[in-house]
């Protein structure tokens, strides 16, 4: 049942994770892959060596769709579930890292193929069946080449508002990637990161889950310092950066630390022009999930220690277990602060949002 | 504030459902044993509802790292979304924070019936 706060005010979701079957991939893809998978039944690797150990595992025990399919593949139930009970504007689709074409350490035609059909299949059965929901364009990074004809290839849908890069190993700054953010900048694009399954602990997996999901933050910061210090933004002045799923508390520290290893280190990265808490200001936004229980005091010296109340997103990651509730995971922070969290800071964030609240359409 | 919420056979050792006390709901709670608890139907962290989640054990506090002492099966409580723990034999307190606590109820019989109602 909807709670009454819902139509106070507009949420714009940051992390919406829609899960699609291999199965249902299949009419998306030509031969062989299709009969690579079908004759050998093949998934995508997986690294983490511990289950997720949420009640259910990975998602909320209360979202696998009724029929007994997993959370988040079913468009009626989400809504249900979470678009009409929360009353939101807009919600981005994000994926539910499997498949998770970048991520794959081999055989990257088969990363470019399923990239290609998951960019249809997201399409044809979200982007075009429901009026809130905005889609990530998923590409084959190792393959920057195939990633730009893919960006270029469906990047100006209307409901496709950024280019999603998955967390791992590879730190996405280098050069070496920079076509994917020249293309992303010319459609408009975001870029989207989220974790995968980073071996996060000196290149291998920590021994406890525990660990592992503590120290995801350290992940964010490898991949916004080498965006940063790579000069990807002095290239790119456009350009922005979502860093999903690590919160935010970790973001005041890290620029304080970044400015003054510039200050000194400078002259190792001349193409670095502005203090690195700079280019956080004006080219990069955090998600508010998996939020730390803050109060209404923490959460203020947080936001004042960033000196903006622009970084910070709203984000629920439905249907996954470590959901926020866009009712109750926030304390209350007055009427402008959480307009701003809820919505206008993604607004303005995203340059294919609606540049205006709409009235909720179901 | 009082209500008959089931019979005691609708409800089997080891599970746990939805009901409602007047306006107020509950999550009702039978331990293996045939005991039923009830609380309010709402995680004090996020809100979820408690009857969307597992009823299970947990593995004891230990002083000995790498072990695992797993007890109380089907008298802890399991968020459906963040996972926390509550001990529905200690009134349903968090087992990561004693102090906060699910709502408690008092549960009584008449016959078949089980009743919930809010504590005086």
């Amino acid at each position: 049942m909807a709670e009454k706060k819902q139509q106070k005010r507009a949420i714009i979701d940051m992390d919406i994770h829609e899960r699609v079957t291999y199965d249902e991939l299949l009419p998306y893809l030509d031969n062989p892959w299709q009969r690579y998978i079908k004759d050998t039944n093949w998934v995508q690797e997986k690294h983490l060596p511990y289950p997720i150990l949420g009640a259910a595992g990975l998602d909320r025990a209360d979202a696998q769709v009724p029929d007994g399919r997993p959370a988040g593949n079913d468009l009626s139930f989400m809504q249900q579930q979470l678009l009409d009970d929360v009353g939101h504007e807009a919600g981005i689709l994000t994926g539910a890292g499997d498949p998770s074409p970048s991520s794959m350490n081999g055989w990257y035609e088969m990363a470019v193929a399923l990239a290609t059909a998951y960019n249809d299949w997201q399409i044809e059965n979200w982007l075009e069946k429901d009026d809130r929901l905005y889609g990530s364009v998923h590409i084959a990074a190792q393959d920057p080449a195939s990633a730009v004809r893919e960006i270029e290839r469906v990047g100006s849908h209307p409901k496709m508002v950024q280019v999603l890069l998955p967390i791992d190993d590879r730190p996405w700054g280098d050069p070496y990637y920079h076509p994917i953010f020249e293309a992303a900048e010319r459609h408009n694009l975001v870029i989207g990161m989220h974790h995968q399954e980073p071996p996060n602990y000196y290149g291998k997996f920590p021994r406890y889950f525990v660990e592992w999901h503590s120290v995801m933050p350290n992940t964010h910061m490898i991949q916004v310092s080498s965006m940063i210090f790579n000069g990807v933004f002095e290239k790119y002045p456009n350009l922005k950066l979502a860093m999903i799923e690590a919160g935010f508390t970790y973001i005041p520290a890290f620029m304080k630390k970044m400015d003054q290893q510039y200050k000194v280190l400078r002259h190792e990265v001349p193409w670095v022009k502005r203090m690195p808490s700079s280019i956080v200001k004006d080219h990069v936004r955090v998600t508010t999930q998996p939020v730390d229980e803050l109060t209404r005091d923490e959460f203020l010296k947080f936001i004042d220690l960033m000196d903006s109340d622009e970084i910070v997103c709203f984000s629920t990651d439905y249907p996954h277990w470590d959901y926020d509730s866009p009712f109750r995971a926030l304390p209350p922070l007055g009427e402008e602060l959480e307009q701003k969290i809820f919505a206008e800071n993604a607004r303005k964030l995203y340059p294919k949002l609606p540049a205006r609240e709409r009235k909720v359409t179901q | 504030m009082k209500e008959v919420v089931c019979k005691k056979e609708e409800l089997s050792p080891g599970n746990i459902m939805s009901a409602n006390v007047g306006p107020i709901p509950i999550v009702l709670c039978r331990t293996p044993d045939g005991e039923f608890y009830a609380f309010t139907n709402k995680c004090v962290h996020q809100g979820a509802a408690m009857s969307e989640g597992v009823l299970c054990g947990a593995p004891a506090p230990t002083d000995t790292p790498g072990e695992y002492n797993y007890e109380k099966e089907g008298e802890i409580l399991r968020c459906p979304w963040h996972g926390i723990e509550y001990d529905i034999k200690n009134e349903g307190r968090m087992l990561v924070d004693p102090n906060r606590k699910l709502g408690n109820f008092n549960v009584s019989f008449e016959a078949d019936n089980v009743i919930v109602s809010t504590k005086q």
